[in-house]
This record gives structure tokens, sequence and C-alpha cells, in this order.
């Protein structure tokens, strides 16, 4: 005899959200997006990062965002602008 | 429209059917009611909608939380089915972009969604709003406060050490759900205050961080009361412009009341009394002069002003034991939602 148990995750398998990007077959010359979560140390943190990038592949840096409110999503319209301008995102939690 | 998921036949055997749970990484530490057919349909049998309907949906994981989801959930936490309500009002009012579910269940903070139910389904349901309100022994506060926490961890993914990352968290990430002991209180219950009427129940979803008890047994005066709670509130360590819950008992609500004072002085006094000097802020190296800013004050006080101060009567009928919950985050993170308990305004 068996009874049956019901899955108590969630429906779905989360979206696009879990999808990654495809990866660049080489970072050199490549334009940078940055996004910053708005916390104290986060554009500091960026900014360095993405000096190593400029430095050793010859990346530059096309956007930076702030999102201000580290617990909430960036705006999607940010993102698209991020996604069709930047080649890739340097994101961080600067705390 | 979302599938349904998964189907696990196990051996008919009560003790094995807990195990597997914990074998499949579905509880809380806990032991968990295993979650068998016939007790999700009656779950969902207190639903007038289709069990595939979403409710919820986290921002971040990008997982939905449909009724079956949150009906599963709630039989694992050992909900009876007539509290069904009482978690989708919750979890619908903690998917308000306001209450801001990502941040909430991920972050360092670590906080816990504290339900609080006004109205008659208190009393309905049989929960608990006196003595031991926050405390153990009453089914339906347990278990309600429990599924919150369940779902955030089986249906959202939000798993301590991997996407929970709490630096400590709390007791109350278990179970955090009280009720409102109206009977007792001076003021309109939360619900009718609300706006929702006499007979509609209304459950308050708050992201909240550890519990402060705030003593007095000496005090009788409000002044004397309220000193002890806007002191709490203007610690060094809760001191933040978010928002706050105050639960004063029946003992401190007679006395704040007994010389006519409403909830609106009440809360007036408080936000007035949480405060601290710039200087002091400073000297911790919690001041953000933005947010200072914002407030519009000479000194630094806890939330943006009195509305940001929800406060109701819970508790024993001895003991001069209040408490004070701070929001979780430094800032502003998350604000308070409420909804009604059975009623669906949007459709």
């Amino acid at each position: 005899m068996s009874i049956e148990l019901m899955d108590p995750g969630a429906d779905g398998d989360g979206g696009p959200t879990r999808v990654t990007a495809p990866r660049l077959a080489s970072l050199d010359g490549k334009k940078i997006g940055l996004l910053s979560n708005g916390k104290a140390n986060a554009e500091l943190l960026l900014r360095e990062t993405a000096a190593r990038f400029e430095k050793e592949h010859g990346c530059s840096v096309v956007h930076f965002i702030d999102k201000r409110n580290a617990g909430k999503p960036a705006d999607p319209a940010y993102l698209a602008k991020l996604a069709a301008e930047a080649d890739f995102l340097i994101t961080a939690v600067g705390d | 429209m979302v599938a349904a998921k998964g189907v696990h036949e196990v051996e008919d055997d009560a003790l094995a059917a807990i195990d597997y749970c914990f074998e499949r990484g579905w509880t809380d530490g806990l032991p968990v009611v295993p979650p068998e057919r016939s007790r999700v349909e009656a779950m969902l049998a207190m639903e007038g909608r289709p069990p595939e309907t979403v409710i919820a949906s986290h921002p971040a994981t990008g997982l939905d939380c449909s009724l079956q989801g949150a009906a599963v959930n709630a039989v694992m936490a050992g909900c009876l089915p007539e509290y069904f309500p009482v978690v989708v009002a919750a979890l619908e009012a903690a998917n308000e972009p306001e209450y801001s579910f990502h941040a909430s269940t991920a972050s360092t903070g670590g906080s816990a969604p504290l339900v609080i139910v006004s109205g008659p389904a208190v009393r309905e349901l049989g929960m608990n709003s006196a003595g031991n309100v926050f405390g153990p022994g009453n089914r339906a506060n347990a278990t309600i406060g429990r599924a919150m926490r369940l779902i955030i961890m089986n249906v959202f993914e939000m798993l301590p050490g991997v996407s929970d990352q709490s630096t400590q968290g709390h007791p109350g990430k278990y179970s955090s759900c009280i009720a409102e002991r109206a009977e007792s209180s001076p003021w309109d219950p939360l619900h009718v205050e609300f706006g929702y009427g006499d007979d509609i129940s209304s459950a308050t979803v708050f992201a909240g961080s550890g519990f402060c008890n705030v003593e007095n047994h000496g005090g009788n005066t409000p002044e004397s009361i309220l000193d002890c709670i806007g002191d709490a509130m203007a610690s060094l360590a809760c001191i933040t412009i978010g928002q706050s819950v105050v639960v004063l008992s029946p003992e401190h609500a007679q006395i704040v009341a007994g010389t006519g004072w409403s909830r609106a002085d009440v809360c007036q006094y408080l936000f007035a009394q949480a405060n601290r000097t710039v200087e002091v802020v400073q000297r911790v190296g919690k001041y953000v002069e933005r947010e200072h800013v914002r407030q519009g004050t000479e000194h630094v006080h806890r939330g943006f002003g009195p509305e940001d101060i929800l406060l109701l009567v819970a508790g024993g009928d001895a003991g001069g034991h209040s408490c004070f919950i701070p929001s979780w985050s430094r800032t502003r993170a998350s604000i308070m939602q409420s909804k009604p308990i059975g009623v669906c305004i949007d459709c």
C-alpha cells in the first residue's frame, strides 16, 4: 500500500531569471555595463573591478546605473538599456 | 496557468512519510505533516479559485506560488483547512511590491514575516490573542506562521545558507503569527481601522526583526509606559527610518488609554519620543544624511512619522510586558501590507 504526497515546490521553473546569458568568446574591447545595488560601497567596488577589465582587456564602461534600492529588482527599462548597449554586465553587493 | 508538480508515492506509513519529507529537504528542521493528497484537497476546498491560480511570485527567483503550492505547504505546517484563507491573505499581502518579498527573504537582516490577524477570524479559528501570544501552544497561530516560512523555503527556494543569507536570523523565522485582542483594546480593531468593516477580518504582514520586550510594572501614567517603548524604539541598535509594530499588553493599554489617549495620540507620542541626536547617530556610524533629510526633523527619529507605527493590543491580563518589533533592514526596505481574509477584491 502507498500514499500520495504532493510536492511542495513551485509549479514553474522560474523562467528567464534562471537562464544563464551566453558566454563571451573574448573580453577584448568589450563594452561594460555597471549595475549598482545602491549600497554604500557598491560604486567603488564596481569602478575598481571595471578598471581591471579596462586595463587588462581594453574594455570600456558605457553605462553606470544605480538602482538605489538594494531590496528591489532593477527597473526593466534600465536592464533593457544595459542589454542593448553593453556586451556584459558587472553587478555587486557593495556593502 | 501552471502545471501541477509531481506526486510522490511513498509507503503508507506515517513515520516513513515524515522521514521522506526530511530526506527531500522539505522541512524547516522540524517534522512536517506529510502532504497527503486528500489533506491538500481539503485545504484547497476552502478556496473558490482554481488550484493553479498564482497568488504570489518571487521577484528574484522568478518562482510562482499557486494556491496548490500554498495548500501543500499549509498541510505540512500543520494547518487545518479553515486556516487556509488566512495563509492566502498573508501571502497575497506579502506579494505587494512595497513589501519587498525578495529582499526580506534574502537579506542578512534576517526578517520573519510577522502575520497579525484582526477581526472575527480570531475567535472563529480559535486563535490566541492573550497570554503567550507570541509563544507556543495554539495550533492556528503556530501553523499559519509556519506555513509562511515553508512556502518561502519550498516554493520560493529561499534556503538558509544558500539564498537566505541571514546573519543570525531569529526564532520568529520558524513561525510568527499573532492575533489582536480586540476585546481588551480601547481602540477600534485593526480590521476596522483598515476600512474592511465589522465582518471582514484582516491579515497584516510585517517584515520584522527580533522581538524587543518592554517591561514596566511600576509606571501608572501614559507617559511612563510610552517613554519605555519610545526608548526601545530609539535605541541605537534599532533606530532606522523603517516602520514599527508596537503590541501593548492589556495592562499597559488600560493605563495608556485610561486618560483618554487615542491610538493617534499614542503613535504621535511614540514617534516624538523615538529619536536620537544627529551627533549620537553619527558617532556610531549609522547616520545617513539623505535619509535624515527625508525625515525633515531636527533629530533622527524612528520612521517617517506616527503613521509608521502599527499599534495593537495583545497578550495576557497579567503583566507589564509590551513589545516593540523593529522592521527588518537598516533603511526602509519593506512596508507592511494588509489584506482582507477570504475576500477577493480584485477578482
